[in-house]
């Protein structure tokens, strides 16, 4: 029976984060005008941005949700800093992958190729430049294709970090693989099972510790990775992977969770190596989650706990950027899309810039007059947000 | 409290609870009828003390939405929940002169003014107890309807430092289940033994499946073959934490011996909690098992049956429902139409006896292979619609022991002011042929009870049954 229980409460919660999710489940009939395809914000580093896409293959396990596969297939995109300023943009998804991505989302009114029109700024293939650069995984929230953190990764090159998002196959709405075979979301079946969330990050800290096995091999650029200084950031159940993987890979020194609820067992020794909580409202101590809280104990090296006022479950992906562009009107006091934007890419950046560049960012030491909507929170201590 | 209505009613509250509209509207207290109370919209915000207000908005809400709201004496809920303040006041050492029932006229709107009059003037006099009375007398509300569908769901507390998957007590399962023990005891029948060691307390102590449970804090477990109160300690929940001492008998090696289990949070192997496991046994024979009628349970079902049918000819499918605690009835229509169509699976009925029959679901494609069911006391609710329908229409065979009995009719929540649930059916479900299954269960075609040296052994009787019937 307690499993029942269990059964129920983690419905619950993936209720709840169902219950935050963007604006879509409407149509965009009855909204303002679209504003044709939505143009990501452009980076805002010093350097041009290069993308590549690389097929990986871990022959060392089966796939966890496809049980005719003995294998996992991964699908990793790369962005790095390039000296290439033309070039064909890549595009940020394919007509297949928007059409299977917004059914998947049940966003309908718009068509289903829209999303592959959206606009990046890095161009594909480009030759990497630099030299020692720092590397970030980035992992995307449950359903969600990684290409959910474009804006955010484009960034992250633009500023010299080398970004390695990972598709995780299976959990998200749609994943290409190799020779255009399409993946879907085998996971979602599952999604309402006790220990699911569990499961999920255990597999996925297995993705992040292959992908930073193999990179070497499989990609030429990697020769300009700092193999020192790697930190990993994702939204949702990405961010609550980052925690997992730092869980089971020291070579992950920082890890930032944007918004996710959290599922690894952070050894009672603790983990005491950088990490940043940034939530929307529901993530304030004393709030629904208790993840955090019980998580944040456990961590006994350089922390903090950022709530934005305003935002919501997706505002630290480009899901806001998107829905704009179809002419649907985020709900209530919800952060404009570009200063979501903004205020994600500031203080993952400045947290990476601290932490893997030991550069030291006054932003992260408290309020900021220039970002009020960021409140600093603590269990125990002052309310915040 | 019965886990298994509270799991069903968790199930049935989240698929109410779909992202729909924003803010509920919230029922004035004092307004009889179905607007008093209205369906949670949204998770609700975190719990407020329990008022009088609350219990009177219970109280219409029951009897404006309850199966039997129509047609019961509102009294009875009124004396069962007074009787339980003066029981607390009593308690607590500060009962009162003036704790006299006031008569009651069976006017609902008259009685429960009488009763609000004499509550405030008890409880000005308690301040100190909180909202406890209030609780107490809202529980004896909802406890009276006598309806294991029925509860209110409040102070729900998970330990702070819980995981996803992990469990809380003493991380083992017993030959009487957790859902019997709190909803039907007199099902159970001795021995008692130890059917599965989970984690925790249970498997520190190198207690194994099979190992006889001869006392639990001293008291036998049954008294000339009927089940003590004193089972329910083997399944403590948090926050309670107080240890259980076990006497045992491993008849293997005839040692008797005596632990004290600490109740605590345990891992689980999280490939156990899948509500989905699926294999091929006997090279023929598709195996699913389904811990729960969570949404998406039939299609899952259906997905691990053809995966075990590609390139093969099966022989035939087991589905073990054993320890299933229920969950939503379309999972379970939906399941009974893969194995025979144009059928009715169960009866929806009013107080009045209006019923609407719910019918197979013929989009879904027939299996078109012999079906044996497993199951046992832990298939509750959703559980036994399904196997009552299967059983009934015909559609395979059970095999195992009886279903638990716990099927009054399909739970709806209802938001009260502090933000705490109460749920329970405005309509009572009976068998494709009328028939009441709820408190009496389903019995297997083939009675097959588990028993201590099987479990010992690591062997699976009733599934030996059913391998046996798909032979014939």
């Amino acid at each position: 029976m307690r499993h029942l229980l269990a059964v129920a409460a983690s419905l619950a919660v993936l209720a709840s984060a169902a219950c935050s999710a963007p604006a879509p489940p409407r149509s965009a009939g009855a909204s303002p005008t679209p504003t044709g395809p939505a143009v990501l914000p452009a980076p805002t580093g010093a350097h041009q941005v290069g993308t590549t896409v690389l097929h990986l293959k871990d022959t060392s396990r089966p796939d966890p949700w496809d049980l005719d596969a003995d294998a996992r297939e991964l699908k990793v995109t790369l962005w790095y800093p390039t000296e290439q300023r033309d070039g064909e943009r890549a595009p940020y998804m394919t007509a297949r992958e928007s059409e299977l991505f917004l059914k998947g989302s049940r966003i309908a009114g718009v068509p289903y190729d829209t999303l592959s029109e959206t606009r990046t700024h890095a161009v594909r293939d480009a030759e990497p430049a630099g030299r020692k650069l720092p590397l970030v995984v980035l992992s995307p929230g449950f359903t969600k294709p990684l290409s959910t953190l474009t804006s955010l990764a484009e960034d992250l090159a633009s500023r010299g970090y080398v970004v390695a998002g990972i598709d995780h196959t299976h959990e998200s709405h749609v994943t290409t693989l190799t020779g255009g075979r399409v993946a879907e979301c085998l996971a979602c079946d599952s999604d309402t099972d006790p220990g699911f969330g569990a499961e999920v990050v255990q597999g996925r800290a297995a993705d992040v510790s292959f992908v930073l096995d193999r990179l070497p091999a499989q990609w030429d650029g990697a020769r300009l990775i700092d193999r020192s200084r790697i930190a990993m950031a994702g939204q949702s159940i990405g961010g609550a992977s980052a925690v997992a993987a730092m869980v089971r890979d020291p070579r992950v020194r920082a890890g930032i969770d944007l918004d996710g609820t959290t599922y690894a067992r952070i050894p009672k020794t603790g983990l005491s190596r950088p990490f940043l909580f940034i939530g929307s409202p529901q993530h304030v101590p004393g709030g629904r989650d208790t993840t955090w809280e019980r998580d944040w104990k456990l961590l006994t090296g350089w922390k903090r706990w950022i709530v934005m006022t305003g935002a919501d479950h997706q505002s630290f992906t480009d899901l806001p950027v998107l829905t704009d562009a179809f002419g649907m009107k985020a709900a209530g006091d919800a952060l404009p899309a570009a200063r979501a934007s903004e205020l994600t890419r500031t203080y993952v950046a400045a947290f990476l810039d601290q932490h893997l560049k030991g550069r030291r960012q006054p932003v992260l030491d408290g309020p900021s007059s220039r970002h009020p909507e960021a409140e600093h929170c603590a269990p125990g201590g002052e309310d915040c947000a | 409290m019965t886990a298994v209505r509270a799991a069903a009613a968790g199930v049935v509250l989240l698929l109410a609870t779909a992202c729909t509209a924003p803010e509920p509207p919230r029922g004035q207290a004092g307004t009889p009828g179905g607007t008093v109370c209205a369906r949670p919209r949204n998770a609700p915000e975190p719990e407020k003390a329990t008022t009088i207000d609350v219990v009177e908005q219970a109280y219409f809400c029951i009897l404006g939405n309850y199966y039997g709201g129509a047609t019961m004496d509102a009294r009875s809920l009124l004396i069962a929940g007074f009787a339980a303040l003066t029981r607390e006041l009593d308690r607590e050492g500060r009962d009162l002169p003036g704790a006299t029932m006031p008569a009651l006229t069976g006017d609902r709107k008259a009685d429960w003014a009488a009763f609000e009059t004499v509550y405030r003037r008890i409880v000005a006099q308690i301040p100190d107890l909180g909202d406890r009375p209030a609780v107490v007398t809202l529980e004896a509300m909802v406890a009276s309807l006598g309806d294991n569908h029925a509860r209110w769901a409040h102070d729900v507390k998970r330990h702070p430092d819980h995981y996803d998957g992990d469990g809380y007590g003493l991380g083992l399962a017993a030959s009487v289940h957790d859902a019997q023990v709190n909803g039907e005891p007199g099902t159970a029948r001795p021995p008692l033994f130890v059917t599965a060691v989970e984690g925790g307390a249970a498997r520190a102590a190198g207690l194994r499946p099979g190992d006889v449970i001869e006392s639990i804090n001293g008291s036998v477990p049954f008294h000339d073959g009927k089940a003590t109160a004193v089972i329910a300690a083997l399944y403590p929940r948090y926050p309670q934490a107080r240890p259980v001492r076990l006497r045992l008998l491993r008849q293997s090696t005839g040692r008797r011996w005596s632990v004290t289990l600490r109740p605590g949070l345990y891992q689980r192997d999280l490939t156990t909690l899948r509500a989905v496991r699926s294999e091929l046994l006997d090279g023929d024979v598709a195996y699913v098992r389904l811990r729960g009628f969570s949404s998406d349970a039939a299609n899952r079902v259906f997905t691990a049956v053809s995966r075990l049918r590609a390139g093969r000819t099966l022989s035939g499918v087991v589905l073990d429902l054993r320890g299933n605690g229920g969950g939503s009835p379309v999972e379970a229509i939906r399941l009974v139409s893969a194995f025979a169509h144009g059928k009715v699976t169960g009866h929806l009925c009013t107080v009045r006896g209006v019923c609407e029959a719910m019918r197979t679901d013929d989009t879904v494609e027939l299996i078109g292979l012999p079906l044996v069911v497993l199951t046992d006391r832990g298939c509750a609710s959703a559980c036994e619609h399904f196997t009552s329908a299967i059983k009934d229409l015909g559609a395979g065979r059970l095999v195992g022991t009886r279903t638990a009995g716990v099927i009054s009719g399909p739970a709806q929540p209802y938001l009260l002011a502090d933000n705490t649930l109460l749920s329970f059916p405005a309509r009572h479900h009976l068998g494709p042929d009328r028939e009441v299954i709820d408190r009496i269960g389903v019995p297997p075609d083939h009675h097959v009870p588990p028993t201590p040296e099987d479990a010992a052994d690591g062997r699976d009787p009733a599934l030996a049954k059913a391998l046996t019937l798909l032979r014939k």
